[in-house]
């Protein structure tokens, strides 16, 4: 039958889809399965020694609520929609970034800024979902987000540490974009930390004592590998694997105590939880998490937008800092890309309360380390930020950037049964000049 | 409330001042400028002074002499007649919120952001004090705001206000701490939804015989998105450190920007709001507000004229003159 | 409801798909059985593909106990069923299993899962009500598409626009899938360029039919009047007629502007809270469509779409795969046994009990899920069962029943004790289907899962705890050997194997020293099993 499956889906350039992938089930599953033997051969201690050097990594800065370009990444001073704040010279000659980011500005080297987002959406939770997946998601198809993409790109089949995981303690939003793996299944969903630092279910219960939970374990397995044979799915090849991976995770808790890192280290980050959760990330992405998020929420400034922006951007300036200087010294930079961004910005007309809404037409986020053209900046709003002057991005086009600073094909397809589903929309082009 | 004149702000305006017995008054706010309009004209038009580089934030006037404070961290010394600046000042290295004088007009007091109060001789722009006293950090590790300062009738004491609640008052001669008041109700850290603050005290003055320091500011906010929490004032018998009144407003959401006694000292009007404005006229010994007036814009500053028949307000838009009775 | 199909001429098909095959398809008067195997057979000679044996007894039994009532078999009946000398025991439990209140349950959550999924509603109370009344299945569309909300039992299905209500575009996209088994989104911005079928036209002709609907004051409402227009990938802009799949248009002359529209996007807020409470319409869009997507020339979309849905539940795979792409290029694994079905569905006023019954009592159903020489034949073909990892309820429900004193269920109880009895089990087990997540195609269980079972204080309290009405307490009486034995049997429904008593006793003589935790062991590590998580 699979020559009849020939051409159901969309070939047209805004919905292309690759005809390699009309093949069938069959070849969906194989496909799949191919994957994950490739990934467990790098297992092998010598080449996991290569792989680990060249492993990428990502840690996403997720500014819930959406954080105001013109405070920090893209100031007008002195237009009428410019706030109080002043603009400072930072260590790139020529780019300028708010007064509130004074050590940022010192380390502008590493970091692009993309001030040119126009996103078209102005609602936290399809924005949020769409500033994740780099994508709206379609009737019956549900899009994998970044992380989710990640964990399945950078993450190895059987790691013994997660492969995604979420902070974020801030109830308000937390609802508009949970980590999604979308149609990628619950494989590939996120560990997510939501009131703890450490991770639900991560803990041995006191009723079983070490050994006999190890035990009970391989007699698990030995009864599911008898189960097993002579019956070839995926979903009962996950199960096996996702029970492989409890006693690997247990012995990961560790890296979320931040409290074993030396004092010197975690004053650096300071003492507010998004510092600590930046270096509980930090901790995570060394020991071969692929990606990380760290939610700050609540960014939302319908009133008082300067007040707020006062309180909330000089802790993004001083643990992006911290976060940029820490992987910097353990030589993890240039495989780590670590993102800002928020769902959207915020508008440049100042409310009767002092607050800016919800803007996505010409708003600003930033990527830093690996692959990235540090020092630059992409894009420009016009003189009072309220259009994009030059430079255009939409979220397909910056997740495709993302994709490729982190060395990952963005037009590779993916398999939804039979269906080839591309990385980023098809035609959708990273923006060269932002990648090293 | 009646209102008499007004005119438009050019955007939002935070301070205002009056030239006593006249209808001449000083402005400044989001365009960076210090303007002055006279209300007794016929058609009362602003005129610009001059201006700072950032929003103009506080402004005090003595005799012919008006000093001006702005996020810019500059004070700014105008002679009203000549209409030009004469003095500039780097007061502070963040953002200046409020700008008060002495009733004798000798001494300036200022507060910023970098938590610091400076008390400058008016004749001469020197420092005679730096009065240290609260901290630059709030409890949960994010930057403090100190918003508001005023000096007591008899000109002994400056007291001033930060945005965790934390009130000092100081020997303004001696620039040593007297005492200390916390107000932690003008807190508002939402350590549940939202992890940020808005409120804080806001605005603070001392009762006309001196016993009382009142502040104000807003209550517990549900949704900290918004200003969406009850106007609150406290009152303190400062002498005493103890709290005589804690009030929060029923009908009016917002923050209390201004506090200003009756000069009997019967009565304390505050003004403030969120998006709308709002006047509250607070009786103390019955302990209630007896009057609510909503105003035409988010007031943030006004001055009750000797026989509290008019108030001159500063707010977002507009700067009005107001029939005080009602 | 039947007579009325019944009386239908038959169909002349293929209007603008081309399955006008119908002519060739076998005679209506057969059993879905009969036709389902000769169908499957013939493609398997075909292909030169043996099929996998039947299952055996017990894997049979608790296949068709979990996709008709949601769970696993009782001791009891499992152990009844293996006993059973009768020829027709498996015909016998099927009709036993449908005839309890547990089918309508399960069948209500499997349909609420499809029909809900991705959404923050349910319309299972609606649909609890309806199926109890076998109500067919163009009934329930009718109802969900126009459910009166005045009336107390139908206002539940209004949750199915309400859902989506606010975005239309979703609305138009999501009713041509679930009913129609077609996905025309691609459709919103070009013309399909490989699917003949799918134009811009046929995009916002569906919308045409859903874009006066609104909500007021909470309340469902439709307009009388309105149009959709939109912009043709020329950037002409045209206006949409009121267009089914088919290209059938309905005749109208409600096409126009409606004045309250404009009204209400200068005024948004103001509009919806002054807005009076919503009449119904004199013309209503969304009831030429239900009226017309039955008609006898249109509903091929519609009766094909339910058959596949519920072939690919009790499968594992569709007849044509993805779900929501039945359209003329990408044809059905076997055309003929599809239009067969459909057209006997819809002849047959649309009742599920009998596509649902027809299709578990066929060959193809009851095959063995293993495949133990070469490789894997294609899934089309349906020549070996698919391992199906139980859905959320299906797991809950089965895992308490697992853990309870299998005395809970003896075998003297009456049918209606045993339903009260079961159904309060399974009102005990609501809650933990939360924890995990619906399988869509190629499901992956996720290491959250893992770590659930393996350290979560609520799998160890509402599992594993000794409570005097549990398994575990009727283990810790036994000597191992048997213990092992009901713990085998219980959880994974058949008799334990050599090898498997060797290693689970041998585990418990290990730990003489605590027999209580060594037996907690054992049923923690059968309940986590492979075999357990999947229907296979």
């Amino acid at each position: 039958m699979s020559h009849l499956r020939r051409s159901h889906f969309c070939g047209s350039p805004m919905h292309a889809l690759d005809r390699r992938g009309f093949l069938g089930l069959a070849a969906g599953a194989a496909a799949f399965a191919a994957d994950m033997t490739q990934l467990n051969v790098l297992q092998h201690p010598l080449l996991a020694g290569e792989m680990k050097k060249q492993q990428k990594r990502c840690i996403l800065l997720w500014l819930a609520g959406g954080a105001s370009q013109l405070e920090t990444w893209d100031p007008k001073p002195g237009a009428s929609t410019g706030g109080p704040f002043r603009a400072i010279p930072t260590s790139v000659p020529g780019i300028h970034i708010s007064e509130l980011m004074p050590e940022m500005a010192k380390r502008m080297k590493h970091t692009c800024i993309v001030r040119s987002l126009n996103t078209r959406n102005g609602d936290h939770g399809g924005a949020a979902q769409l500033m994740m997946r780099g994508r709206r998601d379609e009737a019956n198809l549900k899009y994998p987000d970044l992380g989710a993409v990640l964990a399945r790109e950078l993450g190895q089949a059987d790691s013994q540490v997660p492969d995604y995981v979420s902070f974020y303690f801030a109830t308000e939003g937390r609802g508009s974009a949970p980590g999604s793996a979308g149609f990628l299944g619950s494989r590939y969903a996120p560990m997510e930390l939501y009131t703890s630092m450490i991770p639900e279910n991560i803990r041995r219960l006191d009723g079983i004592d070490d050994l006999d939970h190890k035990q009970r374990g391989e007699l698990r397995d030995s009864l599911s590998k008898q189960f097993a044979k002579g019956r070839v799915s995926s979903s009962l090849g996950s199960h096996g694997e996702a029970y492989q991976r409890v006693r690997g995770l247990m012995a990961s808790e560790k890296l979320f105590d931040v409290s074993r890192e030396p004092q010197k280290i975690r004053e650096k980050y300071g003492p507010t939880l998004f510092g600590e959760q930046a270096l509980a990330a930090r901790r995570l992405i060394e020991a071969g998490v692929p990606f990380v998020r760290v939610g700050r929420a609540w960014w939302d400034s319908h009133g008082e937008n300067f007040e707020t922006h006062r309180e909330l951007v000089p802790e993004l300036d001083h643990v992006m800092a911290a976060l940029l200087d820490d992987l910097e010294q353990r030589g993890l930079l240039e495989n780590t890309l670590v993102i800002t961004l928020s769902e959207f910005g915020r508008t440049p007309g100042i409310n009767a309360s002092l607050g800016r809404d919800h803007f996505a037409s010409a708003w600003s986020a930033t990527l830093s380390g690996c692959g990235i053209q540090g020092g630059s900046v992409h894009g420009k709003t016009d003189a009072k930020g309220e259009r994009v002057a030059d430079g255009e991005v939409g979220a397909a086009e910056l997740f495709a950037t993302i994709y490729r600073a982190l060395g990952i094909n963005h037009q590779k397809n993916y398999h939804v049964g039979s269906r080839p589903v591309p990385l980023t929309d098809p035609g959708t082009k990273p923006i060269k000049a932002l990648l090293a | 409330m009646k209102t008499i004149k007004e005119i438009s702000s050019n955007g939002f305006a935070f301070t205002l001042a009056r030239v006593p017995g006249s209808q001449r008054v000083l402005f400044g706010g989001a365009d960076f400028k210090v303007y002055d309009v006279d209300f007794s004209a016929a058609k009362p038009e602003a005129k610009a002074l001059g201006e700072h580089k950032s929003y103009v934030t506080g402004l005090a006037l003595s005799g012919k002499i008006a000093v001006s404070g702005s996020y810019d961290g500059r004070l700014l010394w105008w002679d009203i007649d000549a209409r030009k600046s004469i003095r500039a000042v780097d007061a502070h290295a963040k953002w200046i919120r409020k700008v008060a004088v002495s009733p004798d007009g000798k001494t300036i007091a200022s507060v910023a952001d970098d938590m610091v109060c400076r008390l400058w001789s008016v004749a001469d722009g020197k420092l005679l004090h730096e009065l240290r006293g609260h901290e630059e950090k709030t409890p949960h590790h994010y930057p403090s705001m100190l918003f508001a300062c005023a000096f007591s009738p008899d000109g002994r004491c400056v007291a001033t206000a930060d945005k965790v609640g934390h009130i000092v008052v100081w020997d303004a001669v001696g620039g040593k701490s007297v005492k200390t008041l916390e107000a932690p109700g003008m807190y508002t850290w939402d350590p549940v939804q939202r992890k940020h603050s808005i409120g804080g005290i806001r605005s603070l003055a001392f009762s006309p015989d001196g016993k009382y320091v009142a502040v104000g500011g807003i209550g517990k906010i549900g949704n900290i998105d918004h200003l969406d929490g009850k106007a609150r004032i406290e009152i303190f018998d400062w002498k005493k450190g103890e709290k005589a009144i804690e009030f929060e407003d029923d009908k009016f959401k917002g923050l209390i920007e201004h506090l200003a006694f009756q000069p009997k000292g019967d009565w304390l009007l505050g003004g403030g709001g969120a998006n709308d404005g709002f006047f509250l006229f607070f009786d103390l010994k019955s302990k209630k507000a007896t009057r609510h007036e909503k105003a035409a814009m988010h007031v943030r500053a006004f001055v009750l004229d000797e026989k509290v028949e008019t108030i001159y307000a500063a707010g977002h838009g507009k700067i009005q003159v107001l029939e005080a009775k009602g | 409801m039947r007579s009325r199909h019944l009386t239908l001429p038959l169909l002349v098909l293929g209007l603008t798909c081309s399955f006008a095959r119908s002519a060739e398809i076998a005679p209506s008067a057969l059993a879905v059985e009969q036709v389902v195997d000769r169908y499957i057979e013939s493609s398997l000679q075909e292909a030169r593909i043996t099929p996998a044996p039947p299952a055996d007894d017990a894997t049979i039994l608790r296949r068709l106990t979990l996709d008709l009532v949601g769970r696993i078999p009782t001791l009891e009946e499992t152990q009844a069923f293996l006993a059973s000398t009768s020829p027709n025991k498996r015909v016998e439990s099927i009709d036993r299993l449908m005839n309890s209140s547990g089918f309508v349950r399960h069948q209500a959550t499997e349909f609420d899962a499809m029909l809900m999924n991705g959404t923050k509603g349910s319309v299972r109370a609606y649909l609890l009500v309806a199926l109890s009344e076998n109500r067919s299945w163009d009934r329930i569309y009718r109802e969900l598409m126009l459910p009166d909300e005045n009336d107390a039992k139908l206002k539940p299905a209004g949750e199915f626009l309400r859902q989506r209500v606010r975005d239309l575009d979703k609305l138009t996209a999501e009713v041509s899938c679930l009913f129609f088994g077609v996905n025309v989104s691609c459709a919103r911005c070009h013309d399909h360029p490989l699917v003949a079928d799918w134009k811009q036209d046929h995009f916002f002709g569906m919308k045409s039919f859903f874009s006066r609907t609104y909500e007021s004051g909470g309340k469902l409402a439709e307009r009388d009047t309105g149009l959709v227009k939109f912009k043709t990938t020329k950037g002409v802009e045209r206006q949409a007629k009121m267009m089914f799949l088919t290209g059938k248009v309905v005749p109208t002359d409600t096409l126009k502007e409606n004045p309250a529209d404009t009204a209400k996007k200068k005024n948004k807020k103001e509009g919806e809270k002054k807005a009076p409470p919503p009449s119904a319409p004199k013309f209503s869009a969304r009831a030429e469509l239900v009226k017309l997507s039955l008609e006898p020339e249109q509903r091929d979309f519609f009766a094909r779409s339910i058959v596949n849905r519920v072939w690919y539940r009790l499968f594992g795979y569709g007849l044509v795969m993805p779900l929501d792409q039945m359209h003329s290029e990408n044809a059905p694994s076997h055309p003929e046994l599809l239009d067969w079905l459909a057209r006997d569905t819809a002849e047959h006023g649309y009742d599920l009990r009998r596509l649902i019954r027809g299709l578990v009592l066929s060959k193809a159903y009851a095959r063995d899920s293993r495949w133990e020489k070469g490789e894997t034949p294609r899934a089309a073909l349906f020549a070996v069962a698919r391992v199906r990892p139980l859905a959320p309820t299906q797991l809950a429900v089965s895992l308490r029943l697992a853990v309870a004193d299998p005395k809970t269920f003896p075998a003297s109880l009456k049918p209606d004790e045993f339903d009260k009895r079961m159904a309060g089990l399974e009102s005990n087990a609501s809650g933990m289907e939360r924890l995990f997540e619906q399988p869509g195609d190629d499901f992956q269980v996720g290491v959250g899962e893992a770590l659930l079972f393996s350290n979560g204080e609520r799998v160890q309290k509402e599992l594993l705890a000794d409570g005097g009405d549990r398994l575990l307490g009727r283990m810790q009486q036994l000597k191992n050997e048997e213990a092992v034995d009901l713990a085998v049997r219980t959880i994974l429904s058949r008799p334990p194997r050599a090898a498997e008593k060797k290693l689970l006793g041998d585990y418990l003589q290990q730990r003489a020293a605590k027999p209580k935790e060594a037996r907690q062991q054992i049923v923690w590590a059968l309940l986590t099993s492979a075999e357990f998580r999947f229907n296979y």
